[in-house]
């Protein structure tokens, strides 16, 4: 949904091939939605029951109007629409563990409204939901379709593998496990989830069902053939989709993620910054962001986001980019409390960061995919990837002059006491790791438009600008 | 033996199961599965609402239909 998504040669979103319903394609750089006469009852069912009405209301679906350009293909379209953008496309290995579960109970609450109109979810894609003004917001306008009295979820499979199973993983076993979400375009296998998570949580009512039996079941039919003559009309009575309904919705409500003590969670206490010069380095970042004009910043390595705040509060739409969970989980918390709606924290490694995935690597884009930034901003980054990562200096520059046009970046030296931490177990092999080996490798991609010396440390920060 | 039981009852049911047609492929597991856990989930989730209702009824909580 946002503009730089991959585009294949037919001008059509490599991301949107699976439902005959419709697709999403671009033209003249704006995106739309063509809506298939297969889909045409349901999306009228969808306008006329007043569910669109009631879910944009409750700001639970991305809004669109109707569009009268020529379709993308004339032959089976019944509409074109034109859906709000979201700024930024962010994936559920991206999200801490409450953006992910507020992003499951989103889910829910729609699937719950559209019972209520007569309509229920086709599908259950956590790809389905991202974050607008830091809400979860689902953007497949396509995806419902009229509830036909007694019949199953047809996507409670696959909820269960994009929501219940991470979420149990990352609640119960270990937060890290949310990442397998980018070894499983199709959610986590539920035989998988059932043989990772503690043997405790067999006893949960609701896991025992919905991951154990559901993973057995799944197991036990994977090979059968079931005799389609046989089939004839079976009934799950709406107060039984209900209940399945609120039985998910309180698996999900009573999982918890509690931050330990992690390397990041403290670090703001444990920096050799004053409170004086951290005061300083906001007051020169803040300068010099108002010196880009940036409609969009990545703050990378933002840790719990203090230094990301300052482009938020000057109307930037900001992404706070850390590898800690327990930071990108404070962050987002904090958001919410604080109703900052322009910033987004999410879990990125940047010596790792988010490959393309699924088919042709190209239905979830990269990071680099989704970039350019206006500006970048890498504060108190350049060891970790220096010095921890092993990373030269022309490597870094290369990277960030794809990735933004500006970029914010301070130097730490080997005199500061953090850096010489890093290299106190090991041996330094950074001759070039010095203030005038960062600026001939930066200059030779970027123009030095500021230096300045933050007071109190050795630290300089630096506004360059791609050339 | 649980899992025998378990087989058995699925068994049973699934010669009553009605076409899913959908373009997403359900899952034959999960589909049956849900209409197994059925009766369950439906009685608990009454059961629920019904407290509720008395709960709300001694705190005199008036109900709230946009939820």
């Amino acid at each position: 949904m946002n503009k730089s998504t991959e585009i294949n040669l037919d001008g059509n979103l490599s991301s949107s091939f699976r439902d005959p319903s419709g697709f999403m394609f671009t033209r003249d750089g704006k995106l739309y939605r063509q809506v298939n006469h297969y889909y045409q009852d349901n999306f009228d069912l969808l306008i006329e029951s007043g569910l669109y009405e009631r879910l944009i209301k409750k700001g639970l679906l991305i809004p669109h109007s109707v569009s009268d350009i020529p379709p993308a293909n004339l032959d089976i379209a019944y509409k074109i629409i034109k859906p709000e953008i979201i700024p930024f496309i962010s994936y559920p290995y991206e999200w801490s563990f409450s953006q992910f579960k507020d992003a499951a109970l989103t889910t829910l609450k729609i699937e719950k409204e559209a019972l209520k109109h007569g309509m229920s979810l086709k599908d259950a894609s956590a790809y389905n939901i991202q974050f607008r003004n830091n809400q979860p917001v689902f953007i497949d306008t396509l995806s419902f379709e009229r509830y036909e009295e007694g019949k199953p979820w047809v996507a409670y499979k696959q909820f269960c593998q994009h929501f219940l199973a991470p979420l149990a993983l990352m609640s119960y076993t270990d937060i890290r496990l949310g990442l397998m979400m980018r070894l499983f375009i199709d959610g986590i296998p539920l035989n998988l989830a059932a043989k990772l998570l503690p043997s405790r949580c067999r006893f949960k009512m609701s896991l025992f069902l919905h991951i154990y039996l559901h993973a057995r079941s799944q197991d036990y039919y994977s090979d059968k053939q079931i005799d389609s003559a046989k089939k004839t009309t079976s009934h799950i009575s709406k107060q039984s989709r209900l209940g399945l309904i609120d039985s998910l919705e309180t698996a999900i409500k009573r999982m918890k993620w509690r931050p330990a003590k992690t390397e990041w969670g403290e670090y703001y206490d444990a920096t050799n910054y004053s409170k004086e010069a951290i005061g300083e380095k906001g007051q020169l970042v803040s300068e010099y962001l108002d010196i880009t004009k940036s409609n969009t910043v990545w703050d990378l390595g933002a840790n719990t986001g203090l230094f990301s705040r300052i482009a938020a509060e000057k109307g930037m739409n900001t992404i706070s980019f850390d590898i800690d969970p327990a930071a990108v989980e404070k962050n987002y918390l904090a958001c919410r409390k604080d109703k900052i709606s322009n910033m987004l924290p999410l879990l990125i490694d940047l010596t790792n960061p988010s490959p393309g995935i699924g088919w042709a690597c190209e239905e979830r884009e990269s990071l680099i995919q989704r970039s350019p930034a206006d500006t970048a901003m890498a504060l108190a980054l350049i060891h970790h990837l220096a010095i921890s990562n092993n990373l030269p200096f022309s490597h870094i520059a290369s990277f960030f002059k794809n990735i933004c046009n500006y970029l914010i970046i301070e130097f730490v030296p080997k005199s500061d006491s953090q850096v010489k931490r890093l290299l106190t177990t090991r041996e330094d092999i950074f001759p070039n790791y010095t203030k005038e080996g960062f600026e001939a490798e930066f200059t030779k991609l970027f123009t030095i438009e500021k230096c300045t010396q933050i007071s109190g440390t050795e630290r300089f920060l630096y506004l360059l600008k791609g050339k | 033996m649980r899992l025998a039981i378990i087989t058995a009852i699925i068994a049973g049911i699934m010669i009553c199961v009605s076409n899913a047609y959908a373009y997403l492929d359900p899952g034959t597991g999960s589909y049956l599965l849900q209409i197994l856990i059925a009766g369950l989930v439906g009685a608990a989730f009454s059961i629920k609402i019904f407290w509720q209702k008395i709960k709300d009824f001694f705190i005199g909580k008036k109900q709230d239909s946009n939820e």
